[in-house]
């Protein structure tokens, strides 16, 4: 790759390139012709999107434009805040300050173990319970579907980029620490020009996918009455009836600025990576225009950071004093800074301390007998009961449905997953680039619009009528199909080519290579990011409550409309069933990690 | 031997994927009337019309009208039917219909023009009319909520009457203040919370709701609009649309349609609602 470029080699290219744009305009084309021949039963009526509707008299494309400003509005303001929070507790996760650092953990765990439509139904309908009236009706007056959405979708990338941040510090070894100490730099210099610029390498790459899922996840706004994008096309959706076209529509503005956010943060990508510069193209060029305010902010941000680690280091590293003279000024300044620790400890305590209690005294004053009275039912639902009315599987529903879903789809979505990664890595652009578009298109959409997508489609394509138990576990599949394609390729691609070359020159085949010396070892390799991506699906089984599959989420929303209103015992309950299952794989995955790391 | 055990679990894994509730394309009377199953699709989250009562039995208005529709669709089709429920919501009770995978949508379902165009519906067997419901004693006509907000489901035409209303009352920030969510009970909650100030759906979703927490809710103003309800059925089919208008015609005049009406809109219920309206009735 980063070989000196032959003259040949730039042709070579340019024709590998040719023929994958032949490949996608062959596919498109096949799939226009299956469309127009194939009487699907279906009217496409495509200027539903641009014309004024007659009944109407509105222009609905105008309303999907409507919802994307509102998408990109809610994605940058919960996006600074998560990464705030995120710096915050991932510096936490290190912190030897152990309130500090428990604080962190618990919040971590929590967040990333419950399903972010719970967490949304909680923001907005459960959490406003436990504060003054006199807030709330303020939070009333003042958009609160707004603040609850941002408050949510904050909350939960800020866990996962907490993760990040920590990971970032962490991937520093300490030697460097050590050697530029040792050659007589001081705390802030080593902390500038040696740790922050490596930890910065690595927390970016993930920070711009963590970012690409907020813009993604902001959909689930729609579920507590955001009139975002998603919400949008289901609204001109039930006015004019035409869905298909509808979701056509959404999907590729949702393609588009996943497209436009992952270029941009390949581009930062591009400007922090270490090694022989590759040569830019063009579109590098002018790319890494359109990014210097980005650039910018990635260079004010060490210096924010390194604030805040220095403050931690300071109150851990006592042991290590570097400079033999203090100059009186200095004296002082460590004085302040550890007065302002000390407050920052105190605060910190006071703060944890008041949010234990506060919840304590509020979990104990609901009425947690509903969920008791009801706890079997959210399980299993009715089963076996549903059987003489002849429901599906004999009503069998609530938490064990979801995990019938989440099992299904992970099994066999693994396959898919196969493959396709596979394809993905193989030289051939004929079997290359249709995997390449199956994962890029599916991952620079929401699950929401793949389940829809699914729930349009499969009526229309294949004729036959299926349960929407099924409808949404072939969209589970598909959707982490292109998720465990990309899981699949790392996993091959951590294994050394040297491997490879051994096996193909004592004779083995192509196919015998992957068989019996790449798949086996890679398989290892992956097992913690499959088990990952199982819990991810298990949590993502709770979008099915907008199609109504009675799973977790549409039992427990069945059970508290029928008995008077819950819905704190009830929201708090299944977020906890949830982090149940969810916190138990995670540790499991943890210890598969730990046993194969060596 | 253990790739190809693999091998067979996953077409066996995949061929139930497609071939699970697989019903035939192709007229709807003729299906039914050979396989003797009648599939309905109702809700599960709207009292009293369909819902899941304490005993988690799903039980409502339009599930027992549905049972006698199949019991009365007997001499029509020339055999005893199986009725089948299959669970809507508004989102999906079109679809499933012009999908093949329900032959009859019993679902709250207004019809509308804008609906038939899609699908086809049954005479009138429901009469039922939008309306408000604010908090007791806090607005007494419907045009003291100008300005204030007010909740739709997602996908109904009271969302979209709701917001004529609001528009025709000078309201200036309808896009704004009308506020839709999923489900009939995100709208309830939201309502008892204070997030919004009124509800609007059909009156019979809204005595449902009001009688879970008795003297709290009122209904004000008189009805928006008509909301005569249809069952839905397939488009085109005008054997199967027949049949179920006898149906439906017979059970008003066997009394069976009283006897279903009294037991969830009686006077004696929580949900009284007077039945002034009759039936299309052919000689």
């Amino acid at each position: 790759m980063g070989s000196a470029s032959v003259k040949g080699e730039g042709s070579a290219n340019f024709i590998y390139l040719l023929k994958q744009c032949g490949v996608v305009v062959g596919l498109a084309l096949i799939i226009y012709l299956i469309f127009s021949n194939a009487d699907m039963g279906y009217d496409f009526h495509w200027a539903v999107i641009y014309e004024k509707n007659q009944t109407y008299k509105e222009i609905f494309g105008l309303w999907l434009l409507r919802g994307l400003l509102l998408t990109i509005k809610i994605s940058v303001i919960s996006a600074l805040f998560a990464l705030g929070l995120g710096t915050i507790f991932g510096i936490g996760r290190l912190s030897l300050f152990k309130p500090f650092n428990w604080l962190a953990t618990c919040y971590v765990e929590l967040f990333r173990n419950t399903p972010l439509l719970v967490q949304m139904f909680f923001w907005y309908f459960a959490f406003p319970l436990m504060l003054p009236e006199a807030w709330v009706s303020f939070l009333n007056n003042h958009n609160f579907e707004f603040v609850a959405s941002i408050l949510g979708l904050s909350i939960y990338t800020g866990a996962y980029i907490a993760e990040i941040v920590r990971a970032g510090i962490q991937s520093v070894p300490k030697g460097h620490t050590e050697a530029a100490v040792a050659s007589g730099l001081s705390t802030v210099q080593t902390l500038r020009y040696v740790i922050l610029p490596q930890a910065f390498r690595v927390i970016i790459p993930p920070l711009g996918s963590e970012f690409l899922n907020n813009m993604k996840n902001s959909s689930l706004a729609m579920t507590i009455g955001v009139g975002e994008l998603c919400w949008q096309f289901q609204q001109i959706e039930s006015f004019t009836f035409k869905g298909f076209e509808a979701t056509t529509a959404a999907s590729v503005i949702y393609l588009s600025l996943s497209l436009g956010i992952s270029l941009v943060m390949n581009s930062v990508g591009h400007h922090l990576k270490i090694g022989p510069a590759k040569k830019l193209n063009l579109f590098d060029i002018l790319l890494s225009k359109m990014v210097a305010p980005v650039l910018m902010l990635i260079r004010i941000l060490p210096g924010a950071m390194q604030y805040f680690t220095q403050k931690i280091r300071s109150q851990t590293d006592d042991e290590i004093e570097i400079s033999a003279t203090v100059s009186p000024l200095k004296l002082f300044f460590n004085r302040v800074i550890a007065v302002l620790t000390m407050t920052f400890k105190g605060i910190l305590l006071a703060l944890i301390i008041s949010i234990l209690v506060l919840s304590v005294k509020g979990l104990i004053n609901f009425n947690w007998g509903v969920i008791k009275g009801n706890f079997v039912s959210l399980l299993i639902w009715i089963y076996p009961a549903g059987a003489e009315s002849g429901e599906f599987f004999n009503g069998l529903g609530g938490l064990s449905i979801s995990f019938l879903m989440a099992v299904i789809s992970i099994s066999v979505s693994f396959f898919i997953g196969l493959a396709v990664g596979i394809a993905r890595l193989s030289k051939n652009p004929y079997i290359n680039t249709p995997a390449v578009l199956y994962i890029e298109i599916i991952r620079g959409n929401p699950l929401i619009l793949v389940i829809f997508w699914v729930y349009f489609f499969s009526p229309i394509i294949t004729g036959m009528d299926i349960n929407v138990f099924w409808s949404a576990t072939l969209a589970f599949i598909i959707f982490s199909g292109a998720y465990l394609a990309e899981i699949v390729r790392a996993g091959i691609q951590a294994i050394p080519s040297g491997q490879t070359e051994a096996a193909r020159a004592s004779g083995l085949s192509g196919f015998q290579t992957m068989r019996h010396v790449v798949l086996p070892q890679a398989l290892k390799l992956m097992i913690p990011a499959i088990v990952g991506q199982f819990i991810t699906i298990f949590k993502d089984t709770s979008l099915a409550y907008i199609i109504g599959v009675f799973e977790l989420t549409t039992v427990s929303q069945t059970i508290s409309s029928r008995l008077m209103i819950y819905p704190f015992e009830f929201y708090i309950s299944i977020g906890f069933l949830y982090f149940v299952c969810c916190y138990s794989m995670s540790l499991g995955a943890r210890k598969l990690e730990r046993k194969y790391a060596s | 031997m253990r790739m190809t055990r693999k091998v067979v679990l996953l077409s066996i894994l995949i061929s139930t994927l497609f071939f699970a509730g697989t019903s035939f394309a192709g007229p709807v009377f003729d299906r039914v009337k050979e396989t003797g199953v009648v599939n309905i699709g109702l809700q599960f989250n709207s009292i009293p019309a369909a819902f899941y009562n304490a005993k988690n039995q799903w039980v409502g208005f339009d599930v027992d009208v549905a049972a006698e529709v199949v019991k009365h669709l007997t001499p029509y089709v020339g055999k005893e039917l199986k009725l089948k429920k299959v669970k809507v919501n508004n989102k999906t009770r079109i679809s499933f219909l012009t999908s093949g995978r329900i032959d009859i949508s019993t679902s709250n379902m207004t019809h509308k023009r804008e609906r038939d165009k899609s699908i086809d519906f049954s005479i009138t067997y429901f009469f039922d009319g939008q309306k408000i419901m604010v908090k007791k004693g806090k607005y007494a006509s419907i045009k003291d909520l100008v300005g204030k907000r007010a909740c739709a489901m997602q996908g109904t035409t009271s969302e979209k009457n709701l917001a004529n209303l609001y528009k025709s009352l000078g309201d200036t920030e309808t896009d704004k203040n009308i506020v839709s969510f999923q489900t009939a009970a995100d709208c309830f909650l939201a309502l008892s919370q204070g997030k919004v100030e009124a509800w609007s759906t059909d009156s019979t979703i809204l005595l449902g709701y009001a009688a879970k927490m008795p003297g709290k809710f009122e209904l004000i103003g008189d009805f928006i609009s008509n909301e005569p309800y249809g069952m839905g059925v397939p488009q085109d089919d005008s054997a199967w649309r027949d049949a179920i208008n006898f149906a439906l015609q017979d059970m008003w005049n066997d009394g069976t349609y009283h006897a279903v009406y009294n037991k969830w809109y009686g006077p004696d219920t929580d949900y009284y609602f007077p039945l002034t309206e009759q039936i299309e009735m052919w000689p």
